[in-house]
């Protein structure tokens, strides 16, 4: 079974610590959950494992492969995608355009038939934008293709971002903040596209403020206060731990 | 009516050698890449194959792919530092190796004919030869704008994290729109030499980085039009008020103003959004 795994990863800013000895397990087929307050460092440990941020000690693996110190496109192409806690579509694009940047990890036309714009390049881009519109239809927005992605409401922002994610075809998806301004009909959706993730076999990591959302959907979570792991376990175990009462609550 | 057609000739020539280097200058802002080099590489361009001719009586084709060659290989060697650069950095790092460029030229005089510039370039090249290697160049960006390059080019520029996440390797596709760049403005720096006659050093400073620069803002940075249509205007703007002819920068100048103003997109790319946005409106409304 395949595993992302962090294996006691820390982050020093100069004298801030910003992540101390963090162990964190995220198998394949399973949704897990990275909860804390805020400036806990959830999103310090996702910029670290997708390469955005050095690593200060600790080592990061994906199936036994170590990603430490990979470069950030070579850690997509070791099977990882995330999505961004503030949105960050490319703007100026229009919403298919978007998720087509996406499959590049996927793109093979070698560099010469690019630039001559040779059958195979363009073959090849027929192709993205078919696969592109398949996504869409998958989440309902195939009418909305050829709008800029700038103008889009922000729970379709957050959409695209998705699909985008996926269009790589991932083994692990990191999704920091997802649900972040959405109401509960909109949280319903993409619970169920989460499942639908892990249904496939693919692990995801979820990290959320939200407590209720967090604990229907995860097998497992792991609570982060002040930089290190304070408690992990079923979402049952988790929530009547005395220390993740404190934290959440003030002591 | 042939006579008037000859008068312009020379307009239209020198549209055709500043079009390839307004997209060498285009290549590498839709890269992302605030490099200003592009007249820097011309001129190392332009006197590779004047040198390439006069001194070793080469061929013509000869001289233009060492022209060419050369560009490519100076972006390159340029493009290590500037990869380590972002943003207003990279276009002052690009200034000062125009520059390096214009003095290397002036101080080398054995080998390029110092200030007095290099003379006597037997002259090779034509409307024709022009139009041939523009309208490669346009096909080249145009093909570039349709595949996984030009989505990656998008990517880096509007967000690098972004294009990272996604596996788009930043460093290789930089150097890449650079080495392209350089090419472009190795070549076009080629015919210029083999077009002209002579050369001087001075020609390919601060003056011609204004004026490509001017071509690609005001025309637009993101469609293969925005060149095209930019270049046109500034060579036939002067040209129609003839005592203005004379003030050319003022006029470059003037227009940059008003265009970052009042068109920061260009015109190409705002007229391209403008008909998009009335097509979805349509659309929207039909359905």
């Amino acid at each position: 079974m395949s595993v992302l795994k962090l294996d006691n990863v820390s982050k020093h800013f100069g004298g801030v610590i910003a992540a101390e000895k963090v162990d964190i397990e995220v198998p394949a087929g399973q949704i897990t959950g990275l909860i804390g307050p805020n400036g806990a460092g959830k999103t310090t440990i996702v910029n670290m494992i997708t390469g955005m941020l050095p690593v200060t000690g600790g080592t990061i693996s994906v199936a036994g492969n170590d990603i430490t110190r990979a470069a950030a496109h070579e850690i997509c192409r070791a099977g990882l995608a995330r999505t961004f806690q503030n949105i960050r579509l490319l703007p100026e694009a229009s919403v298919i355009d978007n998720i087509m940047v996406g499959f590049h990890r996927h793109e093979h036309s070698s560099t010469l038939a690019a630039l001559l714009g040779l059958g195979s390049a363009n073959r090849e881009t027929r192709d993205m934008r078919d696969r592109a519109m398949a996504l869409l239809d998958r989440f309902g927005m195939a009418g909305l293709a050829a709008y800029p992605a700038g103008g889009l409401s922000y729970g379709h922002q957050r959409k695209v971002e998705m699909m985008r994610a996926l269009a790589s075809d991932p083994q692990f998806i990191l999704l920091d903040e997802p649900i972040a301004g959405m109401n509960d009909v909109e949280s319903d959706a993409l619970a169920e596209i989460f499942q639908g993730f892990a249904g496939s076999g693919k692990g995801v990591l979820l990290i959320e403020h939200n407590v209720r959302f967090v604990s229907r959907l995860c097998n497992r979570v792991y609570v982060l206060d002040g930089g290190r792991l304070i408690c992990e376990g079923t979402p049952e175990q988790v929530l009547n731990d005395p220390a993740v009462i404190t934290a959440y609550l003030g002591g | 009516m042939s006579q008037l057609i000859a008068g312009y000739l020379p307009l239209f020539d020198l549209y055709l050698l500043h079009l390839g280097l307004a997209f060498s200058q285009y290549i590498v802002l839709r890269a992302g890449v605030f490099s200003l080099a592009s007249a820097a590489l011309a001129g190392i361009g332009a006197y590779t194959a004047g040198i390439f001719a006069v001194k070793l009586g080469a061929h013509p084709l000869l001289g233009l792919t060492a022209g060419t060659l050369t560009g490519m290989l100076a972006a390159l060697f340029l493009s290590i530092p500037l990869a380590r650069l972002r943003g207003v950095y990279q276009a002052i790092a690009t200034v000062a190796f125009i520059q390096i460029v214009v003095s290397l030229n002036i101080y080398s005089e054995g080998l390029t004919g110092g200030a007095m510039g290099l003379n006597g370039i037997p002259k090779s090249v034509g409307t024709g030869s022009l139009l041939i290697a523009a309208a490669a160049v346009t096909y080249l960006v145009w093909a570039i704008e349709r595949n996984r390059l030009g989505r990656a080019f998008n990517a880096i520029r509007q967000d690098e994290a972004v294009a990272a996440s996604l596996g788009i390797s930043i460093t290789w596709h930089q150097s890449l729109a650079f080495a392209i760049s350089g090419a472009l403005a190795g070549l076009f720096g080629g015919l210029q030499a083999y077009h002209s006659y002579a050369l001087d050093p001075n020609q390919f400073g601060f003056h011609l980085l204004i004026t490509i620069l001017s071509y690609v803002i005001l025309g637009g940075r993101n469609s293969v039009l925005g060149p095209l249509i930019g270049t046109a205007i500034l060579i036939i703007l002067p040209e129609l008020a003839r005592p203005l002819a004379a003030n050319r920068m003022v006029i470059y100048g003037a227009m940059l103003i008003v265009v970052i103003n009042y068109l920061p997109k260009g015109i190409a790319d705002t007229v391209i959004q403008q008909v998009r946005d009335r097509r979805l409106r349509l659309s929207g409304g039909a359905s």
